[in-house]
């Protein structure tokens, strides 16, 4: 609730998938390459070309489809969406509008550790447009043809999210997903995720408002930014007595508005109808089962388990699960031994993702693989090296393959936990300390504290701490 | 039933002269007249499974063209892009 | 003996045993255009350097034993919608005035495998919209059997050449009787194959459902040869059919012992000439004295076929041509204030009328509140119409036909009256609706001299029965006879 209003909020996301060719030519699918080297006749629209569906996009969508409870539909056709604009060298694209590939579906999201279910009305495929180029010093627009015919999935959600949170939330869950799947690269930088955002807002109890759509939203960000001002908008729009438009708006993220791009009059009419270039997609059964088997645990369906099986708080979880590389990691640290998870996750999201960030690199391109993990955890659990020496032995593999207790002997890591040695620690800094020692019986407890620290410096720091405790309270209530 | 032929003449990206605008909406008109005479007929999607399209495989292809050769038949090309009246203010 | 007078079939053999060279025959073919010409008007471009060329090169080939297609070294005319590496590829329109394609079209790629040599461009209607090549923007195609007469079209300047020597063979497409009613004008023999059957990469697009290349000639074998070479399945066109052809000219057997053919009624009733209903029901009593076995049929839906054709064709066609904006290729205009304008006025003075008709028309089909209508229903009778076809084919083995009504009209004749020149298209949309293939060949005159064209319509894939029977009937009426130019 917004000021007394309720905000609906549906989202259309396009998602680019990493085929190695595009969807309906063979050219390089590939972002960043020089001005119109990635195009041939056909996603140039060159007079009697034809497209030819790439398997690879059907399975794809499929695959995300299964990751998102859809029905998968085993026949379904391609259709045209008629527009002129210089991006669009056929002036039509093909997507998909009668009978989508996958529809029916949902996808549970967390907010405020809260679990939602998010409605997946339709998954379908269809193709990128290109791009202009605009510059003051020119008086017309460039047109780049090289990102025309990338394949895109076009995810549409029902009106389901009730605020930027939820929406941010459901953006993020199903980035990770598409990087569970390994179907999107998600750098928003290059606009590998984009959508579409439809917001309205109306007093409970009353019917939905009218909503408008919001285009150019680049980033999960900019969205929760758009949402905001959108709601706000629509809202002062009503408080003051007006009405709000069925609309097309494009979002401004620089200057924070949105800006009214065509009225509901003004609507486009794309003249939708079955694309006769390319003849009806029929997936049989068992490779849409097939496909099913391939999906791997999803990251919200591994959050719960992180929370409920490890004790590991929301925060933790998400941080894990959301991320394809670390959940793989993690899992595979506890899964192949006993060392606590609650380890592992202190490791993962402490010192090596200083490391990560650091060096810009993913924990599984270190010389830190799970197994040098676990024993390092194993070593340190077993009292031999202290949890300061442990770090000291993560800075070392994690640059190098080294053997951890070779590091341990070189450096004299290993922990004192000979009791007579450590004894006699304790009488020579206990008659070093008269005073102490009298405060300590006096009721001062903190007294100890110190004592102990005093004979952890005594040993340089190799001596077990919880052996040296024990120690020196037995020799001060003797 | 009336067409718009403005309507539609600006869907279809075309400019229809002052002067032919009459016999091009007579004409509309009589042609609509005849292709509307249609069988009812019980509404389907319009697939049909019993003849699939045949997938390409997911490889690329590269080198087949320069993009002079592609770009040789454009009215006008600058930087090896297409260029167009601008679309932003 | 004119060389140009004897059909491709002939010439092959010739060229095979030496008897003459491609390049004798290629001259010869120039030399019958530089005096014809004038006043056929079928070509939009010539391209005699390449076909000298290309036919000694062909000789040479021969000359070193090397093993040839019996297309070898034959000057084929190439429509001028199909695109030609290096060579203008206008589809008679303004619009792609200066187009060079920087690829050939699939067929081209196998014809030049068969070592063909390409003659030139052939004039056609606009973007192939239109029943009398009097929509180029280029020139009006004339009918060689009477020069104040039109050839037919879309493939007017195809059958036109061929008639009249100007090309041995030539491809032309067929997208509404594009093929078959210019050659029964033209009084040659033309196919328009199975939808699926002839890769339709490269063909500059008109209705892709309905679309499909095929070859016009002189004579039945003709035909086949030319089919033979450019059918087969093609991965860039993912409606060609993936099925294995058997070589059609060597299959042939000329006859028609038991051989089944119904004559679909509808075909037979309002607005068809007698000479032509006359000439058509002959040819059908000469095959049933030679052994075929005749009975009366029923296709039901016909009468719709036609609005159906001009809803799809025109639908598609509405999409298709939107590309032509004046960016990527071809025509734009010269002065224009902003980007809508410019593709406003590209397009009104890039295209003509008649197709500036049908881009309207279809966009109206398509458009918001009208697509249930008028698109989604004319859809709907195509399978209608399918299943009637099944039907009949499960009782005949061959349908007999007229190609068209009437035989060829006065140029100028129909041109500012659309319906009246759509209504020419009667008897050979229902075939592209259905993607059935069918054959025009010719079986008689009409009182003017003009000739009159048989069609025969088979089931899909069964090319094989339309060549048999023709070739039966070509025999039994004596074959090609050139006009008097």
């Amino acid at each position: 609730m917004v000021k007394g209003y309720e905000v609906v909020i549906g989202l259309e996301t396009h998602a680019e998938l990493n085929t190695e060719s595009k969807i309906y030519c063979s050219c390089k699918n590939q972002f960043g390459l020089e001005v119109n080297t990635q195009v041939c006749p056909v996603c140039m629209g060159m007079p009697g070309t034809l497209p030819t569906l790439n398997e690879k996009v059907v399975d794809y969508a499929i695959k995300m489809g299964h990751a998102l409870n859809c029905t998968i539909n085993p026949v379904c056709k391609q259709d045209r969406k008629n527009y002129f604009y210089p991006d669009l060298p056929k002036a039509y694209q093909i997507s998909q509008a009668e009978v989508p590939l996958c529809q029916n579906g949902y996808v549970d999201i967390y907010v405020d550790g809260e679990e939602k279910r998010i409605g997946v009305t339709r998954i379908h495929i269809e193709e990128d447009a290109g791009k202009l180029l605009h510059s003051d010093k020119f008086s017309g627009s460039l047109v780049d043809l090289n990102r025309c015919g990338v394949p895109l999935i076009e995810i549409v959600s029902e009106p389901d999210m009730r605020s930027s949170a939820e929406a941010k939330a459901y953006l993020e869950t199903l980035k990770s997903i598409l990087q569970y799947l390994g179907i999107c690269d998600c750098k928003m930088q290059e606009g590998s995720i984009r959508c579409d955002v439809n917001v309205s807002v109306h007093k409970p109890g009353e019917p939905f408002g009218t909503r408008s759509e919001m285009k150019n939203v680049n980033s999960f960000s900019a969205a929760v930014r758009g949402i905001d001002y959108e709601v706000n908008r629509q809202i002062e729009v009503l408080e003051s007595g007006g009405v709000v438009e069925q609309e097309t708006r494009r979002w401004d993220d620089e200057k924070g508005v949105s800006v009214s791009m065509r009225s509901k009059e003004d609507a486009q009419d794309y003249r939708y109808f079955p694309e006769p270039d390319l003849l009806t997609i029929v997936v049989d059964e068992d490779r849409i089962a097939a496909l099913k088997s391939e999906i791997p645990e999803l990251p919200n369906k591994k959050l719960i388990r992180y929370i409920k099986e490890y004790g590991l708080n929301i925060k933790e979880a998400t941080a894990i699960s959301e991320n394809v590389d670390k959940a793989k990691y993690f899992d595979e640290c506890v899964n192949t031994s006993n060392v606590s998870p609650r380890s592992v996750c202190n490791w993962l999201l402490g010192d090596i993702a200083k490391f990560e960030n650091a060096n810009n690199i993913s924990v599984w391109n270190t010389h830190l693989t799970p197994e040098k993990l676990v024993e390092l955890i194993s070593i340190i659990d077993s009292g031999k090296i202290s949890n300061a020496a442990g770090k000291t032995v993560f800075d070392i593999i994690v640059k190098e393959d080294r053997d951890i207790s070779a590091i341990i002997e070189e450096k004299s890591l290993a922990q004192v936990s000979d009791s007579s040695a450590l004894e006699a620690i304790a009488d020579e800094v206990l008659s070093l300390n008269e005073k102490s020692v009298t405060d300590y019986k006096n009721g001062k407890t903190n007294a100890l504290g110190f004592l102990v620290g005093q004979c952890m410096k005594a040993s340089k720091g190799k001596a077990n701490p919880s052996m040296m405790k024990d120690i020196i309270l037995k020799k001060l209530s003797s | 039933m009336n067409i718009d032929i403005k309507h539609i003449a600006k869907l279809s990206r075309l400019h229809i002269e002052e002067e032919k605008q009459e016999k091009f909406e007579s004409d509309m008109q009589k042609i609509v007249e005849m292709v509307e005479n249609l069988p009812d007929i019980e509404d389907a999607p319009l697939l049909d499974a019993s003849n699939p399209i045949t997938l390409r495989k997911d490889k690329a292809e590269t080198g087949k063209y320069t993009r002079d050769e592609l770009t040789a038949n454009a009215p006008h090309v600058t930087a090896g892009c297409l260029v167009v009246p601008k679309t932003v203010e | 003996m004119d060389l140009l007078n004897l059909t491709g079939y002939k010439l092959s053999e010739m060229l095979k045993e030496k008897r003459i060279s491609s390049a004798d025959l290629t001259e010869a073919v120039f030399s019958r255009i530089e005096s014809v010409e004038d006043k056929i008007e079928a070509y939009v471009t010539l391209d005699k350097e390449n076909a000298i060329k290309r036919a000694r090169e062909v000789d040479d080939k021969r000359a070193r034993g090397e093993a040839l297609s019996p297309l070898a070294g034959i000057p084929v005319g190439i429509k001028d919608n199909i695109s030609t590496k290096g060579l203008l590829t206008t589809c008679s329109s303004k619009m792609l005035s200066n187009y060079v394609p920087p690829f050939n079209a699939t067929v081209m790629d196998k014809l030049n495998e068969h070592d063909i040599v390409v003659t030139g461009k052939l004039n056609m209607d606009e973007f192939a919209m239109g029943s009398s090549t009097e929509t180029s923007y280029f020139k009006k195609t004339k009918n060689p059997y009477d020069i104040s007469r039109v050839p037919g079209g879309s493939s007017g300047g195809s059958a036109a050449a061929v008639s009249a020597g100007e090309a041995v063979m030539a491809l032309g497409s067929d997208t509404g009787g594009s093929i078959r009613q210019p050659a029964a004008y033209c009084g040659v023999v033309g196919l328009k194959p199975t939808y699926g059957a002839v890769s339709r990469f490269g063909l500059v697009a008109f209705a892709s459902s309905l679309d499909q290349i095929g070859p016009i000639g002189r004579c039945v074998k003709d035909t086949a040869m030319l089919f033979d070479a450019i059918c087969g399945y093609d991965p860039k066109d993912s409606t060609s059919a993936n099925i294995t052809h058997p070589s059609y000219l060597n299959s042939i057997k000329g006859d028609v012992k038991g051989l089944k053919i119904g004559i679909p009624k509808e075909y037979f009733s309002k607005g068809i000439d007698d000479s032509v209903k006359t000439a058509v029901l002959n040819a059908v009593k000469l095959l049933e004295s030679n052994g075929a076995l005749v009975k009366e049929v029923s296709l039901p839906s016909t009468d719709y076929a036609l609005n159906a054709y001009y809803i799809i064709s025109s639908a598609e066609a509405s999409s298709n041509l939107a590309r032509y904006d004046g960016v990527k290729y071809g025509y734009r205009a010269k002065d224009y204030d902003g980007l809508i304008d410019m593709y406003e006025k590209t397009r009104s003075e890039g295209f003509g009328d008649e197709v500036k008709r049908r881009i309207m028309l279809g966009t109206f089909v398509l458009s918001s509140g009208f697509y249930d209508a008028y698109y989604k229903k004319a859809r709907l009778l195509q399978r209608r119409i399918s299943a009637e076809f099944s039907d009949v084919f499960s009782d005949v083995d061959l349908l007999c036909a007229p190609t068209v009504p009437t035989t060829a009209f006065k140029i100028g004749e129909n041109i500012d009256n659309p319906i009246k020149m759509y209504a020419t298209d009667i008897c050979t949309v229902t075939i592209n609706i259905a993607g059935l293939p069918a054959m025009s060949i010719p079986c008689g005159y009409d009182d003017k001299g003009l000739p009159i064209g048989l069609q025969l319509i088979s089931n899909k894939f069964n090319e094989q029965t339309l060549f048999n029977t023709a070739e039966c009937y070509e025999n039994l009426i004596g074959g090609f006879k050139h006009p008097e130019i």
